[in-house]
């Protein structure tokens, strides 16, 4: 465990490093959120029906301001990509070895990316938040404060496990760019990111949310924001761990079968 | 000139020799977009079925604007995107080095090395979408509205490339920069909606700054107006957008050069 604790310590150095690309970026991510307030501004003043998605507009301002949260928790920007990069070009052999488990060790690494932006970002956070109060609605009830803290804790192992089981693709196909692609797109609309899930047809809706993506994003959003029961959110926690147990599984499965078919390319 | 001429077109086999021996990857990427196409008409469809329009715009001149954003970043993701992307990764690595010694202007080579041409077959989506949504629209397509809607994609796609291009440059200052890939995403997020929609926040500066000082939100905006919305359109804004583009390319020279001076050329 002492190894890793290391890994953890040193890539919290290393995003110090960074700061100046560290307020370029947090202030980048701020952009798209202005852009959909102007836009549901204008659908809202454009007709008569005052509920979108069974939504009202301050409800589906804060659903995107709250969606940064679980993202800021469940994004995973380069894990996948990185993954397929290190099997294609061979560098897994480091890992092979080494007596340090790959997936453990980007685990840490990115415990520690997290611990950092959220130091790092509270303040720009607390000034957005501060300044849309108006369309917020408030403190979690008391006995909601579990679920609340649980559902985007564990949006980060399901955002890190999906990515890792994406990446594996890399074993059996060389070239995995175009499909990180598509899953990515995908991940932007069926995980609520775009759009609030409510707003699809019942069908629809009833498909997506049988897929992991909505407990990436939609569900623990729509607990933060107390728009579900106690029992109704812990439920939702407990279909996260069960996602968790599965992609666990899946990765742990394919990660043995990966190593077999694994070349090590490269010099 | 003639010299470029033969580079460029060198740079354009090149890249169709690489596109054809990932014959999947084409497939793919093809796949990737229409599949991304898709979902914005759903998001499309999804707003329009709550609301008539959207600041001014209807559904159809709404799927015209999309088509025209479409065909834009096509066209800059087909010559561009991977160029810039690489340009801040060779900064940080020090391998713009290979390319500074070189007897050719930096820049050009630094462009246009890599032609994607999967992301060149995204732009017949998007021109399908426009005629769609301009037959639905009962607009008139001639060879004269055509004629300026195609000069002002391109003065579109110069707009981008260059803030992209500064983007990239500025790399030299912020080693290890949040990726050219996730700038480009927040640009055209931003640029693919109606201008019209910003003008309400913040007393409009928002919009002004948007339009005037980093004017993305004219780069699809104006050709849509000019071909679905004359009404909304003013001949001026053509030499506005020409303009634009114009001193942006000169900048982006400009600035490339003096960030030179602080390149550290650093590598292992």
């Amino acid at each position: 465990m002492r190894k890793y604790w290391c890994v953890f310590k040193i890539a919290l150095a290393d995003r110090f490093v960074y700061r100046a690309d560290f307020f370029i970026a947090t202030f980048l991510r701020f952009t798209p959120i202005i852009t959909t307030i102007a836009l549901w501004s204008a659908v809202y003043a454009g007709g008569a029906d005052r509920r979108i998605g069974n939504l009202t507009y301050g409800e589906m301002v804060s659903y995107y301001l709250v969606v940064m949260i679980a993202r800021a928790f469940g994004s995973m920007p380069g894990l996948a990509s990185g993954l397929a990069k290190d099997i294609r070009e061979g560098e897994l052999r480091r890992f092979i070895i080494q007596p340090v488990n790959y997936v453990i060790y980007h685990l840490h690494l990115r415990m520690a990316h997290k611990s950092v932006y959220f130091v790092m970002a509270t303040v720009p956070y607390a000034l957005v938040f501060w300044w849309c109060r108006a369309y917020l609605p408030g403190w979690p009830a008391a006995d909601q404060w579990a679920p609340v803290l649980l559902t985007l804790v564990l949006s980060f192992f399901l955002g890190f496990l999906i990515n890792i089981a994406v990446g594996l693709l890399s074993f059996w196909f060389l070239e995995v760019t175009s499909f990180l692609f598509i899953f990515m797109v995908s991940q932007y609309f069926l995980s609520g990111h775009q759009f609030p899930l409510t707003m699809l047809p019942d069908g629809l809706r009833e498909a997506v949310t049988c897929l992991p993506f909505a407990y990436e994003t939609f569900y623990p959003v729509m607990v933060v924001l107390g728009k579900c029961s106690t029992a109704e959110a812990w439920r939702i926690v407990g279909v996260q761990a069960l996602w968790i147990a599965v992609l666990a599984a899946v990765v742990s499965f394919g990660w043995k079968r990966g190593l077999r078919r694994y070349a090590a390319f490269g010099g | 000139m003639s010299r470029y001429l033969r580079i460029g077109a060198r740079f354009a086999r090149n890249g169709l020799v690489r596109e054809l021996s990932f014959r999947t990857n084409f497939v793919v990427t093809v796949l990737s977009e229409v599949m991304w196409l898709g979902m914005m008409l759903i998001f499309v469809e999804i707003i329009f079925a709550n609301t008539k329009n959207v600041r001014g715009w209807d559904n159809h001149q709404y799927l015209f604007l999309l088509g025209t954003h479409f065909v834009i970043s096509s066209i800059f993701e087909t010559f561009f995107f991977g160029n810039l992307q690489r340009l801040s990764e060779l900064i940080r690595t020090g391998g713009l080095d290979f390319v500074l010694l070189k007897p050719a202007s930096p820049q050009f080579l630094l462009s246009f090395e890599r032609v994607d041409y999967s992301s060149c077959a995204n732009a017949l989506l998007g021109v399908s979408l426009c005629v769609y949504a301009a037959q639905k629209l009962g607009v008139h397509i001639g060879a004269l509205n055509v004629a300026l809607f195609v000069l002002l994609v391109l003065s579109g796609v110069a707009t981008l490339y260059a803030l992209m291009f500064i983007f990239s440059t500025s790399s030299v200052w912020f080693i290890r920069q949040t990726s050219a890939a996730h700038f480009w995403f927040y640009l055209t997020s931003c640029a693919k909606y109606p201008a019209e929609i910003y003008q309400p926040l913040a007393r409009g500066v928002l919009w002004f700054a948007l339009t005037f000082v980093i004017p993305v939100l004219i780069v699809a905006n104006l050709p849509a107006n000019a071909m679905v919305r004359q009404g909304q359109f003013h001949p001026w804004l053509v030499g506005y957008a020409l303009f634009a583009a114009a001193v942006l390319v000169i900048l982006s020279s400009v600035i490339f050069r003096w960030a030179l001076r602080w390149y550290r050329s650093a590598s292992s």
